[in-house]
């Protein structure tokens, strides 16, 4: 589909561009209707698992219930619960995290990195991007011209990974 | 086959309009942008956070979204469609809509079929907020809201849109006119959901907003 | 939009009052009723292939119970 925007509608944005940052859409680990498990993750899961071990040990090392951490984290307690759980494939809020690394006087980006929320190494994410970009468009359907570019890309990207630059 | 659109973004600094390109979809370039330049863009915003020890609700709240997962989920299904902006070859913001999962919330409405933004995000150098450089681009997000209220009125939704809001985007949503009908109790950490009736779609393709 | 294919529909006398009832009150075309439930039967079919389950929930109550299998 097309789209034609007046130039007077830019003008009357402008006008209303309060300077916000737009965002919208689900958090991790939220159950809509969407159709595949869209859990939004660039952490690694054996990571994660460690991280949510050490969230229920540091709890209870401390004598703490579930509902105790989640008032004194100022978290979301269906969230912790969800942490409690164990599993790799939930991914906490970035806020929460934070707020966990605070209540148990650990470092923030560590606690971070362990939760998968930093990105992993530029090499792991640059190789899942190739794979993505070679297999997520039928090949088919793009044009000579197209899967030349797509794949003169590639390279491109192959040759920074090797070299570890940008 | 993907369809592409002439659209201006506003440089942050200068103000000067610069022109862009809307795609009615996510492309591999653009999943390729994102993992090659929005996450060690976001890495930077995260660091400057945390050394300037910000309060969390600084943070970014889709800082850990997956656009390889969202888009990966996306293709072969009617119902879900994704819409990309590009400017001086980056992408500058993603979308992600569904057609058919979602229905109108609002009484005046209620049931009836809408466009529901699942995902919008803007590129991290476009973000806004103290800690940060002043965003390089803007009007992303006008811009991708646009798209969907467009796509609603092609589907014959009449203009109708919804969508549960990152609590800092918030006045940005009421700004564009759109109903705000408070925290969802039926949503994860009760994000407020917003919507457009078809009145409050065409005031904001015509007039950018409201006060 | 992509190039677009007709195709004739026929229907028995009670589809298509079903067919007209949905559309007015979802206020779409018949064309755009269709289309919808093809985008949701899409949608149902990949989630139970999946093996998934259709299940549906009383607001009020919070009574679940499981819809007839499509697949």
């Amino acid at each position: 589909m097309k789209f034609n925007i007046p130039a007077s509608w830019y003008e009357a944005v402008d006008k209303f561009d309060e300077g916000v940052t737009v965002g919208a859409g689900g958090l991790a680990g939220h159950a809509s209707p969407e159709l595949a498990a869209q859990h939004a993750h660039v952490g690694r899961d054996d990571g994660r698992i460690a991280f949510y071990q050490f969230v229920t040990l540091a709890r209870r090392g401390r004598g703490m219930s579930v509902e105790e951490l989640a008032s004194e984290a100022d978290i979301d307690l269906g969230e912790l619960l969800a942490m409690e759980q164990h599993d790799s494939h939930f991914i906490p809020d970035t806020r929460s995290v934070y707020q966990l690394a605070n209540v148990f006087s650990v470092s923030r980006p560590k606690l971070m990195a362990l939760a998968g929320l930093t990105r992993p190494k530029d090499d792991d994410v640059i190789g899942e991007a190739m794979k993505f970009a070679a297999r997520s468009v039928s090949v088919q359907t793009l044009s000579d011209a197209e899967r030349a570019i797509l794949e003169g890309y590639v390279s491109l990207l192959n040759e920074k990974a090797k070299l570890g630059g940008d | 086959m993907s369809f592409l659109s002439t659209v201006f973004l506003k440089r942050g600094d200068s103000g000067e309009k610069v022109v862009a390109e809307l795609c009615d979809a996510i492309e591999p370039v653009d999943i390729i942008d994102w993992a090659t330049h929005w996450l060690p863009a976001r890495d930077q915003c995260l660091n400057i956070l945390q050394a300037a020890n910000a309060p969390p609700e600084a943070y970014p709240q889709s800082a850990h979204w997956n656009w390889m997962d969202k888009t990966r989920s996306m293709q072969g299904l009617l119902a879900l469609q994704g819409l990309s902006i590009r400017c001086e070859g980056r992408t500058q913001g993603l979308m992600r809509i569904d057609l058919a999962s979602e229905q109108c919330q609002l009484e005046s409405q209620r049931s009836q079929p809408m466009v529901y933004v699942d995902y919008i995000e803007i590129a991290p150098w476009n973000w806004i907020g103290p800690y940060f450089n002043p965003p390089r681009f803007r009007w992303a997000g006008q811009i991708l809201l646009r798209a969907a209220v467009e796509i609603s009125l092609d589907q014959a939704f009449k203009g109708r849109i919804g969508l549960h809001s990152l609590p800092q985007a918030s006045s940005f949503y009421r700004r564009c006119g759109l109903t705000d009908c408070g925290p969802d109790p039926n949503y994860p950490r009760n994000l407020p959901y917003f919507e457009a009736t078809p009145e409050q779609a065409m005031a904001f393709l015509n007039q950018g907003g409201s006060k | 939009m992509l190039t677009k294919k007709t195709m004739t529909l026929n229907l028995t006398d009670a589809e298509m009052q079903v067919l007209e009832d949905l559309c007015a009150k979802k206020d779409l075309s018949k064309t755009a009723v269709l289309r919808q439930a093809l985008r949701l039967y899409q949608l149902v079919d990949v989630r139970l292939e999946k093996g998934d389950k259709l299940v549906v929930e009383n607001d009020t109550t919070k009574e679940k119970a499981e819809l007839m299998m499509l697949s």
